[in-house]
């Protein structure tokens, strides 16, 4: 009985340890990280963008320029960084950084931010 | 008994001789505050984004490793902003107003902050120099230009600013230091907004990178 409740607990903390964030932890992640960048409401106007800035890091808000991207699109350049997705060296690679979960958090963040679904893979 | 009592007094008299003369570096840190936003005992203790951010200023139990010892000093007399933001915030510019030390409190804070020290920092390791390699990394294969700025051509401040500015950070900082953070950032910094760039960047590259921003020094006029 001792060992089923252990057994029981442990795959519950499992179970948590893969979980992606939370909503609110997601958004800690992306103000975090992603923000300096992209912008705390993530319009792409963090304080890295100035005038010599050498590209316009995405709107996340922009539901049309988001649906055009798969969820997997959205995980390959967060892990892997922007050359990955033919895109710009300004983009990191997060993939050292982040841990699974809040990868998948921060995609549903990215979501809510632009209201969108996505493109369907 | 009585080369006893002897020792007893002389070492009363230079305990009392020592305080007359001035506190000693940990103490001038401590009364003056500056324990209030910088902690000064290792190893790091950041384990969340929420621990980071209840940060009000860095870290500074690595800071003989981290810095040199004649820029610590003329800072610590006259400081400058180094952060272009704010410490920890992303909207607001950083408004400077770091307190001064004067007189002997600087010699003595810079001799105590000078000998907290990380035994992950190998000396001897990176010599600053020109590096094309850790040039064509920093602006264009990495990211690292888009958060720190740095001096571009004809002197031009180019870059980022959620970063520290790396500026003259040859001046600055210890370029051993440099390749001990790329290469274990979990040790000095275990939460922070920079990516971890193990396992993309090869010991090499990194010390490449290391070299780079170590030669990150002012430009010396032509006379």
């Amino acid at each position: 009985m001792k060992q089923r409740m252990i057994i029981a607990a442990m795959m519950a903390l499992a179970s948590l340890l893969a979980a992606p964030a939370s909503a609110s932890e997601a958004e800690t992640v992306f103000k975090f990280y992603c923000a300096q960048c992209h912008g705390l409401t993530g319009k792409g106007d963090g304080p890295n963008v100035t005038k010599d800035f050498p590209v316009s890091p995405r709107n996340f808000t922009n539901a049309g320029e988001m649906n055009k991207l798969t969820d997997a699109d959205l995980k390959n350049v967060i892990m892997d960084g922007g050359p990955s997705v033919s895109k710009s060296p300004m983009m990191p690679p997060w993939g050292k950084t982040l841990t699974a979960g809040e990868v998948d958090g921060l995609i549903k963040h990215l979501r809510t931010l632009c209201q969108c679904k996505g493109k369907q893979g | 008994m009585r080369p006893i009592v002897t020792t007893i007094l002389g070492a009363a008299l230079l305990f009392g001789a020592s305080g007359a003369a001035g506190a000693t570096g940990g103490e001038v840190f401590e009364a003056k505050g500056c324990g209030e936003c910088h902690y000064t005992q290792g190893p790091a203790r950041e384990k969340t984004i929420a621990d980071q951010l209840a940060k009000k200023g860095p870290e500074l139990w690595y800071a003989g490793s981290k810095f040199q010892k004649a820029w610590l000093s003329a800072w610590l007399a006259d400081p400058k902003p180094i952060r272009p933001m704010a410490f920890n915030d992303l909207t607001t510019v950083n408004p400077g107003g770091h307190p001064k030390l004067s007189g002997g409190d600087v010699a003595a804070v810079t001799g105590f902050l000078m000998g907290l020290t990380s035994d992950a920092v190998k000396s001897g390791k990176v010599k600053p120099k020109k590096n094309p390699k850790g040039r064509q990394i920093f602006i264009k294969k990495m990211p690292c230009s888009g958060c720190h700025q740095y001096a571009g051509r004809k002197g031009k401040i180019a870059g980022g600013r959620s970063g520290p500015s790396l500026v003259n950070a040859g001046v600055r900082l210890n370029p051993d230091w440099i390749l001990a953070y790329l290469q274990q950032p979990k040790v000095f910094k275990p939460v922070k907004m920079m990516p971890v760039f193990v396992g993309l960047l090869s010991d090499k590259d990194m010390l490449n990178v290391a070299r780079y921003v170590a030669n990150f020094k002012p430009k010396k006029k032509r006379k």
